[in-house]
């Protein structure tokens, strides 16, 4: 069975989220920002009568704050009975996988090998399968050093 | 029971319809084992119901019926047309029956025994000639024997049904998460309309609009309406599965238990009532396992050998209380005072000032769990704090009250609904966040210097109503730059917690309040501690609601132990009116109190310290030799002895005590006891007589008395009645005071008048020349025009002890 991943570019970087986790893709609007979380946490928004939490990708997997501007749309998925928006650099594209994920050697450097399950072949090319609850959960280290530093 | 009886209904339809099909299946292929299993569950669940309910002629039916289906599956009886055809009789005659159930009407009378009797039960195999007689009436299977008296059933059937529709209110059910898609539909209506309300109101006027729009709005409110209701369920469906519970529990436990529920016709949000589920369970298991003892240990103590268990739910206003009371063993307070201690809860000099009420409480305390071994039952490491945690999260309460041997009662106090709050919207930092109005006490706002803002430290204070009120800016807690706010007024929220502290809030603006419907958040948002949800407001943008009891206690500013949650502040003040008194069994077993201002602490010595080769008894405490009063004449018992150090301030003496009750408030009216000059007074506590000692007879009689000489003691004239002989002259008497008759001239004697007498005297003007002390016969007139009430022992003593000094009191006329 060849699944159907929605293709998405996080600092850069091609990566694939299963459709199926997907609810849909929403226009950004009006980002309330919530004070004391992490930064990686962009703050709220409202989609109809839902709260989303709006999560920055790049700072959720570590990497350095926008350097290139997000895309205006956001991805809206369901966790642990929480509806987030991801922010990332694009959506590209619907496409389906060839095959499973796998590694590849050498990996992904520490900062993405958390959040990835790993590498996966699609038509429109390889892209990095994303651990959804990992990327979520942001990264912990910078999180502690923010927490010390409020 | 209505509520049960619709479910058994619906139920019954229910299965009705599903089973229609299995029914016209198995008619066609009596032989299909699938089916026949089908129809016999349905009978045996109708007979199973049946037996919760007084439906007779239901019950012989069903039973019939299952057992024909029966002997069919073990193999005894084939089922031939005639056996399904009297199965089918029966199930459409079941079917009426519910119907007239469900109507309130009573089924005709008569025709059930020849549906019975063709089943023939009885046979487990087949004659001949039935065997021909059944074949005879199964070709038209609804027409076999009886057929024509069916008919008629059936004609009549449909008939009511009809009726019984256009009458009673109908019901469906449906899938909770339906329920949900409809009510967060409405949502998203009522913000697309506030959008479009929005627009149009920068479009400006145009009637044309308006109208429909204005008919849209109320429409809307009322679909809003429908829908909370809709959310409402009743608490029966909660106290539903009690009965049950209990009965296993308690069989379980060897235990005999009666529950008695209460007000299950009380509607509770559906997420609300989830949501005590748990904690509701907790209790109740805890009742059975610890509160009722077994039926042996009751029946020693004298009660009902079946404990019982009452569950009551009651509404007032827009919260729940719901009463879970046992009338078990009760609480041990010795037991939890014990824990309290051996955990670091309380420390000893806590522990003496504390009532029982305040003690008790203390099992909600996280880490406290009274059961010495963790039983299969109710030590599941979730103790009661997690039950008060969860409680206090949708916003409720909980507290405990019992009386030792006659049981327990725990008190939940409940919000109505836990999605929709009410709710202000302040801003800071040009951001807006949510607080719940539950919290807020009052809005306020005034100058800095007004309200004496005063920076101490980090920390902020306020005055406001003459108390100092700790402060907190809300920019500062959630790292947000705040404004000058020197700079112009100040805008306060004063927010009272569930335990009774007060604190204020500062924050830029208040903006509107409203009614919020609340939405749980993501993990990582609730994170910090500072949120309780969000909310979104008329203008579609999301907003956090504040989590106030977590924000306080990040600051410290709620109150040690909680206790104070049981004590709001207006029974604070009542406390300091009311005389307090320490409760105690002496060791002739009568029930005693002593003012608890007298009680230094509580000691625990062991009785080989108690020296009695003087005539008086002696112990040595703390490397002081004290005097001890209230031993009994024989040798002590056990080899602990409790003891309370008294003290007047200048000398102490210990007096034993069988038992330690508790520190209660004297509310009821002082009896004077004359006969016996170490008791005071007699008094109501809960309905029981004490005896409130006379502490100064204790001092006069066990303390050691000031050494000095008779002459140099200040006199004093008493008034003239028994009253000031038997009781108040002990006390002037201890006071150091010489009672003499007559004061004379002498400006060095203390005259001590009623109030009245004094009233009578300064009219006259014959004003003694002394100091005069006036009393008051009744508490409530204490402290007016400087009266005093006669047995306010305090001030009194005060009195005295400033008149003893006329030079330095400056011969003032207390």
């Amino acid at each position: 069975m060849s699944e159907l991943l929605v293709i998405i570019q996080i600092a850069g970087r091609r990566c694939a989220l299963s459709a199926h986790d997907v609810k849909s893709v929403i226009e950004i609007g009006v980002v309330t920002p919530v004070p004391r979380t992490p930064d990686f946490i962009a703050g709220i928004t409202a989609l109809r009568s839902q709260t989303l939490t709006v999560i920055d990708c790049r700072r959720a997997i570590g990497l350095d704050a926008a350097q290139a501007p997000t895309d205006e749309r956001a991805v809206v998925i369901a966790q642990g009975g929480h509806s987030y928006a991801l922010l990332v650099d694009a959506i590209e594209d619907i496409t389906t996988a060839n095959g499973e994920p796998g590694q590849v050697p050498g990996g992904f450097g520490p900062d993405w090998s958390r959040i990835a399950t790993g590498m996966i072949e699609t038509a429109s090319g390889p892209a990095l399968l994303i651990d959804l609850p990992a990327l979520i959960a942001g990264p912990d280290t910078v999180r502690g050093e923010i927490e010390a530093a409020a | 029971m209505d509520d049960l009886l619709a479910e058994f209904i619906a139920e019954t339809r229910e299965m009705l319809e599903a089973s229609g099909g299995e029914i016209v299946a198995w008619e066609a292929n009596p032989d299909d084992r699938a089916r026949l299993d089908t129809i016999f569950r349905f009978v045996h669940t109708v007979k199973g119901n049946c037996g919760f309910f007084d439906f007779p002629r239901l019950a012989a039916l069903s039973h019939a019926a299952e057992d024909a289906l029966a002997d069919c599956r073990a193999g005894r009886r084939d089922p031939d047309h005639a056996l399904v055809s009297a199965v089918l009789a029966i199930i459409d005659r079941i079917a009426a029956m519910v119907d007239a159930i469900e109507a309130g009407e009573e089924y005709p009378e008569g025709g059930d025994e020849a549906l019975i009797a063709a089943l023939d039960v009885t046979r487990e195999t087949l004659l001949e000639d039935e065997l021909e007689e059944g074949k005879q009436g199964s070709n038209p299977p609804r027409n076999a024997q009886n057929g024509p008296s069916f008919r008629q059933d059936d004609d009549q059937t449909r008939a009511r049904r009809a009726d019984g529709n256009a009458a009673g209110q109908r019901t469906i059910r449906l899938p909770v998460e339906l329920l949900d898609r409809v009510m967060s539909g409405v949502s998203d209506m009522v913000l697309a309309r506030n959008d479009l309300a929005h627009r149009l109101r920068q479009a400006g006027n145009q009637p044309t609009i308006d109208g429909p729009f204005e008919r849209l709005t109320a429409i809307l409110s009322d679909v809003r309406d429908a829908i909370t209701r809709m959310r409402m369920q009743r608490i029966e469906t909660l106290f539903g599965v009690l009965p049950r519970l209990v009965r296993d529990l308690s069989a379980e436990l060897g235990k005999q238990v009666m529950v008695d529920l209460d007000g299950g016709d009380v509607e509770l949000d559906r997420e609300m009532i989830e949501t005590i589920r748990d904690p509701l369970t907790h209790l109740i298991r805890n009742a059975i396992d610890h509160g009722i003892e077994a039926p042996s240990a009751r029946h020693a103590a004298g009660k009902r050998e079946i404990g019982l268990l009452a569950i009551a739910a009651r509404q007032s206003g827009n919260t729940i209380a719901i009463l879970i009371s046992d009338d078990g063993r009760g609480l041990d307070e010795e037991k939890i005072a014990a824990k309290a201690l051996a955990t670091g809860l309380i420390t000893p000099a806590e522990r003496a000032g504390m009532s029982r009420d305040k003690l008790l409480n203390l099992i909600f305390e996280p880490g406290f769990s009274t059961a010495d071994a963790v039983s299969a039952v109710s030590g599941r490491g979730v103790g009661l704090d997690v039950v008060r945690q969860n409680l206090e999260k949708v916003g409720g309460s909980i507290k405990v009250t019992s009386a030792p041997g006659e049981g327990t009662q725990f008190a939940l106090q409940i919000p109505l609904t836990l999605s929709i709050i009410a709710g202000l919207t302040v801003e800071v930092a040009g951001q807006r966040f949510a607080i719940p109005q539950g919290y807020v006490e009052e809005i306020v706002q005034a100058s800095a210097a007004a309200l004496d803002f005063t920076r101490m430290g980090e920390a902020a204070l306020v005055t406001f109503r003459g108390n100092r009120i700790p402060c907190l800016m809300l920019a500062d807690v959630l790292g947000l730059e705040a404004c000058d706010l020197s700079a112009r007024d100040l805008t306060l929220v004063l927010l009272r917690l569930a335990s009774g502290d007060l604190f204020a809030l500062v924050v830029e603006r208040i903006n509107s309040h409203g009614d919020l419907v609340v939405k749980p958040l993501a993990p990582a948002v609730m994170k910090p501690g500072l949120y309780a949800g969000s909310t979104l407001l008329d203008d579609g943008q999301p907003v956090l609601l504040l989590d106030v009891t977590n924000i306080a206690a990040m600051h410290d500013l709620v109150s040690d132990g909680r206790a104070r949650m049981l004590q709001p502040a207006e029974e604070e003040a009542a406390v300091a009116a009311a005389p307090r008194a320490m409760l105690f069994t002496d060791f002739a077993g009568r029930r005693c109190a002593v003012r608890l201002e007298l009680v230094q602490r509580i000691e625990t010595a062991s009785a080989g310290a108690v020296d009695r080769s003087a005539p008086r008894a002696r112990m040595v405490i703390d490397g002081a030799i004290l005097p001890l009063a209230g031993l009994p004449d024989g040798p002590v018992t056990g080899e602990k002895l409790r003891l309370l150090r008294l003290g007047d301030g200048a000398s102490e003496l210990l007096h034993a005590v069988r038992e330690i009750e508790d520190a209660v408030e004297l509310t009821e009216a002082l009896v004077p006891v004359p006969e016996d000059p170490l008791v005071e007074a007699m008094t109501l506590v809960e309905g029981r007589p004490v005896a409130l000692l006379d502490a100064h007879e204790l001092f006069a009689r066990y303390g050691e008395p000031p050494l000095s000489s008779p002459g140099a003691r200040p006199r004093c004239v008493l008034p003239d009645s028994e009253w000031a002989r038997s009781i108040l002259a002990p006390l002037v008497t201890s006071a150091g005071y010489e009672v003499v008759s007559e004061a004379g001239d002498d400006p060095d004697v203390v005259t001590i008048l009623s109030q009245d007498v004094f009233e009578v005297a300064e009219a006259l003007g014959r004003m003694p020349a002394g100091p005069v002390i006036r009393l008051s016969d009744h508490p409530q007139n204490s402290g007016q025009d400087g009266a005093i009430y006669r047995y306010d022992r305090e001030r009194l003593l005060a009195a005295l002890a400033a008149a003893r000094h006329p030079r330095v009191a400056g011969g003032k006329r207390t």
